[in-house]
């Protein structure tokens, strides 16, 4: 363990880092977008959007990533067509599984916090001869804030869950964190050192969501 | 219908991950009870440790934990003994998962016996009752009610995250299904039917979690509050 090591360590962790930001981003649209077709109950979308909370928060994200990387590889047909470019890189597909499984966690937590607005609210923006939709684009951002300190803990269990990329070739901080303890067999050492970076960033975040916390929820102190 | 070859194997492994899930919650909840109790602890030696413990192994990915126990125990044990022993995958993994498990289960028993009020306490004491006694027949009945709904929870999380434990040579559910598509070349067939496995199992849990709540729910209490809105 020299300084060589710990240098390649912070490149995992960039990796980490970007893994993170993008899946999150990824998820997070698409969790919108989720739970918007569960309150609309869009005909066949509403089914889809089931199907995908029932699987990714049934099953090991270690599965869904290898389901990802190794299984479309099995079809000719996918081989040949262009979606391969895309689903032959690891991290394409292990971004794309931290996407879905975090979509799917905070399509729960968002329908939770839509769940929790006061029937008055509803009748007030009816009373006020609002559409369904109109009504939505008043209540939805309240109850978005209110889901903040339950996503922050998704936040986290994201970055947690880029280390599970190391296990489909990613170079990320576990994945270096492997390579060193393998080259020097000081575990101690080396994934004493990786779990402080974990420590370090996990703390961080805790630290900014509450913040963002007490910003985003200013709105019902008062 | 007789299950030959591959799918025989995958019935097995699925059994290895069952084994692993049920040993590793009875370790970990014997451990969350500990862990409880020592952040709820007056004494500062036994609060600060603790908590400071649990508050690291919930800060560190899951993978981490796990090859942490599993290559470090040998070096500690190599440092301690000067000898070369190796703790077996499947212990590793146990320690591993129970100690994710209890970390986690600690916060919900410490929340579920916080919510049990005081004056319940007290008033087994001005009955009369000795502290054990009030604990395991007042409080701990309650707080149970409280605490199921995390637990049954932090399950489902264990028994997704025995997962990882095929990454270090336990051969569970997923490391079958690996070792079966890696010689039939059919990534998609196994993986998926491990995945189903994972769900089912899951969905069964959450069937008989079910049940058990019922079970605990107070009698007469859900028609009291219907019968008061």
């Amino acid at each position: 363990m020299n300084q060589q090591h710990l240098w390649q360590m912070f490149d995992g962790l960039i990796t980490s880092f970007q893994l993170t930001i993008v899946s999150l981003l990824v998820g997070c649209l698409l969790s919108l977008l989720m739970t918007v077709i569960l309150i609309m109950r869009t005909p066949i979308l509403h089914w889809l959007s089931r199907g995908i909370i029932i699987l990714f928060t049934g099953t090991p994200l270690l599965v869904q990533i290898f389901l990802i990387y190794y299984g479309p590889g099995q079809f000719e047909w996918i081989r040949e067509s262009i979606l391969w470019n895309w689903l032959s890189q690891p991290w394409f597909c292990a971004m794309f599984a931290l996407a879905l499984n975090t979509a799917a966690y905070s399509t729960q937590l968002f329908k939770g916090a839509f769940n929790t607005i006061p029937s008055g609210q509803w009748q007030a923006c009816k009373a006020l001869g609002m559409s369904k939709a109109q009504s939505l684009k008043v209540l939805l951002p309240y109850a978005l804030r209110r889901a903040v300190p339950a996503y922050s803990n998704e936040v986290i269990l994201v970055f947690k869950g880029t280390s599970l990329a190391s296990t489909i070739t990613i170079m990320d901080l576990m994945g270096y964190a492997q390579r060193i303890n393998a080259q020097t067999y000081d575990t101690l050492t080396v994934f004493g050192i990786a779990g402080l970076f974990y420590l370090l960033v996990n703390g961080v975040l805790t630290l900014l969501f509450r913040q963002l916390e007490k910003k985003a929820l200013a709105f019902e102190a008062a | 219908m007789g299950l030959t070859g591959y799918s025989l194997s995958l019935v097995q492994a699925s059994w290895m991950t069952i084994q692993l899930a049920c040993t590793s919650l009875i370790v970990g909840l014997v451990l969350a009870v500990v862990f409880a109790t020592g952040e709820m602890s007056r004494r500062v030696a036994f609060k600060w440790p603790t908590t400071a413990f649990v508050t690291v192994v919930r800060g560190l990915p899951e993978l981490l934990v796990v090859l942490f126990i599993y290559f470090g125990s040998t070096q500690v044990l190599f440092l301690i003994t000067g000898e070369f022993i190796e703790i077996s995958p499947f212990i590793s993994g146990v320690i591993a998962l129970s100690l994710i498990f209890s970390s986690y289960a600690s916060q919900t028993i410490r929340g579920a016996l916080k919510a049990v009020n005081r004056g319940q306490r007290e008033a087994a004491a001005a009955l009369g009752m000795s502290r054990a006694h009030a604990f395991f027949k007042i409080i701990l009945p309650q707080a149970v009610r409280h605490a199921l709904p995390g637990l049954t929870n932090q399950w489902l999380v264990l028994l997704k995250d025995t997962a990882l434990v095929s990454l270090i040579g336990v051969t569970d559910l997923l490391k079958q299904a690996q070792l079966t598509s890696a010689s039939t070349h059919e990534a998609f067939t196994w993986y998926a039917t491990a995945a189903a496995i994972y769900l089912v199992i899951t969905l069964i849990t959450q069937y008989l979690v079910k049940i058990i709540d019922n079970k605990f729910a107070i009698k007469g209490m859900s028609e009291l509050k219907g019968a008061k809105a």
